[in-house]
């Protein structure tokens, strides 16, 4: 039965390629091109071992359109024209598209999202490992619903754990990997409400690394260790009104700590654990303006290079978790450089790292209220103008679409945000200001928005996850976010 | 006729008349080009200490009503920059203490600001602000 299915096949398949001979598009390089995916495709192999490692990639904020924009804008950064750009984890063979709604959210935050991809449930806004059931900032009833995480489930195992984000390492994401929390805000003891015996999501990173859960954790935030009355290396104010330090607790517990470009670099490639990174006072710099930190490629790739120490191998949250705040301030420019360089750390990473035994996931927690003009030509500046089609060509025209207003539009723009073009000054109404393309290409240009918001939100709905490695054809189709620490925890369990 | 529109009307060019033309001949530059990336003054504003200079940015909701003093940002300022620890301000910010009290204009609205530029440490004894730059007795208006 076997064999004649084999011959069935074989017969269709020579079939197909005799009918695509007769055609006259089949020297196209389109054609060409797709022919050669349906090769690949048929030859793909799922890979069945069991995952030694498991790396989590999630840019904050980055949702199929934010994808898309970033894409354009590498391909650009490139020199093409943008839109044929592969960005690494697009080359990843597996994808599915998730739905980020939460147990009470149409449009979620960062804390539930994370939540679910690092318990398996989904739960409240605003909440942190927390069950559904809790009412948000119910401190008391919080700590008797705490959910157990990914991390500690693989560190009983055996398994050393990093966390790396350019956020503050207290921060939504990052923090899921290793907290429990009733509101998401509670990063140092001056925020928890009095009387609340919970402890602060800083105090509870170091606790953990104490504990052996977390072996490395890079990041922002180093107010939040700090008290208020010290001041940090870069003469910035702490937070903490207990008067605990925590980064000197860290390192007394034997943490080796390191604050910018130069002590991260002393560490080496074989970094003894655990090591404690906190490279800002609050979240780290934006790509486009950093100085005297490392990159997330960099941060992502000593991490790799440390934790592959351990045997029984790893599991590494990475967040790129500036996407969402440049989304947030309306900037597209610096969501898209942080995009990029999310991009090369996933691809560093991916060097690294070998596919038969790391599964890697790339995803994010929810989209913004970004949203795309049309009709443009090709090559038109994702960041810039929307130019006219060339009917007679490629390249667009150069010659900028009008709207009804007389006035050129950009590409890219928000449905909210800073960016509005109504103002309170004049009784929130107003019009559009006419935009020239060296304005809208400006690095601290704030796209066009609609309705006026001092910061744009995030939107419900879904983004992408891209998967390669051992178990990553379990993600297909459309899913729950929850769904995502299902995949990891089978993987890492397969027989 | 000011001497503005004087100008104008003399090279015959009405347009020019509506457009903002700096005061003295003075360009105006953005508050980015008086840092460089790593937050050092940039040879503009090292090269202007003590002169009036013409910057352009956005005014962050101000600290108090009746005040004559507030921050200029790069780009309009999501959140209020006095909710928060100096932690939490942008590093790239000037300080301006204009010459009157200041009418808010929303924080995303540009505004120029013309004033004598100041640079080094300073803390305003009514607000504890510690600026490393500023434009004193300055004035402002709509880009």
């Amino acid at each position: 039965m076997k064999n004649l299915l084999i011959a069935s096949l074989a017969v269709l398949l020579s079939t197909n390629v005799a009918l695509t001979q007769e055609l006259p598009q089949k020297d196209s390089k389109w054609f060409t091109d797709a022919q050669a995916r349906i090769q690949e495709m048929v030859a793909r192999q799922p890979i069945t071992g069991r995952a030694k490692n498991v790396i989590l990639f999630t840019a904050d904020g980055n949702g199929v359109g934010t994808n898309y924009a970033i894409r354009l804008f590498s391909g650009q950064q490139a020199g093409g024209l943008g839109d044929d750009y592969v960005q690494p984890q697009e080359a990843f063979p597996n994808l599915a598209l998730v739905k980020t709604y939460t147990t009470n959210g149409q449009t979620a935050d960062s804390a539930p999202t994370a939540s679910a991809m690092n318990t398996g449930v989904k739960s409240k806004n605003g909440m942190i490992n927390i069950d559904e059931t809790v009412a948000e900032a119910d401190c008391a009833a919080g700590l008797d619903h705490q959910l157990k995480t990914f991390a500690e489930i693989v560190s009983e195992a055996g398994k050393s754990v990093g966390v790396v984000s350019t956020a503050r390492i207290t921060h939504a994401t990052p923090a899921a990997v290793y907290a429990k929390t009733a509101q998401r805000d509670w990063e140092h003891n001056g925020a928890l409400p009095e009387g609340c015996a919970q402890k602060d999501i800083a105090d509870q990173l170091i606790e953990q690394m104490k504990a052996g859960v977390i072996d490395i954790a890079l990041g922002g935030g180093r107010g939040m260790f700090i008290p208020a009355d010290a001041k940090d290396e870069e003469d910035k104010g702490g937070k903490r009104t207990d008067g605990r330090n925590l980064i000197e607790e860290a390192k007394v517990a034997g943490a080796q700590y390191v604050w910018n470009d130069e002590t991260f670099a002393a560490l080496g490639d074989a970094a003894t654990t655990p090591v404690l990174g906190l490279f800002e006072s609050s979240h780290m710099k934006y790509e486009a303006d950093r100085t005297g930190e490392p990159s997330l490629a960099e941060m992502t790739a000593a991490t790799i290079k440390s934790l592959s120490g351990n045997e029984n191998g790893f599991y590494l949250m990475v967040e790129s978790g500036r996407v969402d705040h440049a989304n947030h301030d309306g900037n597209l420019y610096r969501t898209l450089t942080d995009g990029k360089a999310f991009a090369d750390a996933i691809a560093l990473a991916d060097e690294l790292t070998n596919d038969e035994d790391t599964l890697i996931i790339v995803t994010a927690d929810h989209e913004h209220a970004i949203s795309f003009n049309g009709y443009c030509g090709r090559g038109s500046p994702i960041t810039g103008l929307c130019y006219d089609v060339n009917g007679a060509g490629v390249e667009h025209t150069g010659t900028p679409l009008l709207s009804d207003d007389g006035k050129p539009y950009t590409v890219a723009g928000f449905l909210n945000g800073a960016g509005s073009v109504l103002k309170q000054d004049t009784q929130w109404t107003g019009s559009r200001p006419d935009l020239t393309n060296e304005q809208a290409m400006d690095k601290d240009y704030l796209q066009q928005a609609l309705i006026p918001m001092s910061s744009e939100t995030h939107s419900g709905e879904d983004v992408a996850v891209m998967a390669k490695g051992p178990w990553a054809h379990l993600f297909d189709g459309v899913i729950e976010q929850n769904y995502i620490f299902h995949v990891m925890d089978y993987a890492v369990n397969a027989k | 006729m000011n001497r503005r529109h004087f100008l104008a009307a003399a090279l015959g060019c009405p347009a020019l008349a509506l457009m903002p033309v700096p005061a003295f001949g003075e360009e105006t530059v953005k508050l980015r080009d008086l840092y460089n990336k790593d937050l050092s003054f940039s040879d503009y504003a090292l090269a202007r200490e003590g002169q009036r200079v013409s910057i352009s940015g956005f005014m962050a909701p101000p600290l108090k009503a009746e005040t004559n003093f507030f921050v200029l940002t790069n780009r309009p300022l999501a959140v209020c920059p006095f909710c928060e620890t100096e932690a939490q301000w942008p590093d790239d910010i000037l300080a301006i203490y204009a010459k009157r009290v200041i009418e808010v204009i929303s924080f995303n609205t540009r505004i120029n600001v013309r004033g004598k530029l100041e640079l080094g440490t300073f803390t305003d004894p009514d607000t504890q602000f510690v600026s490393r730059v500023r434009l004193v007795d300055a004035v402002y208006e709509r880009a």
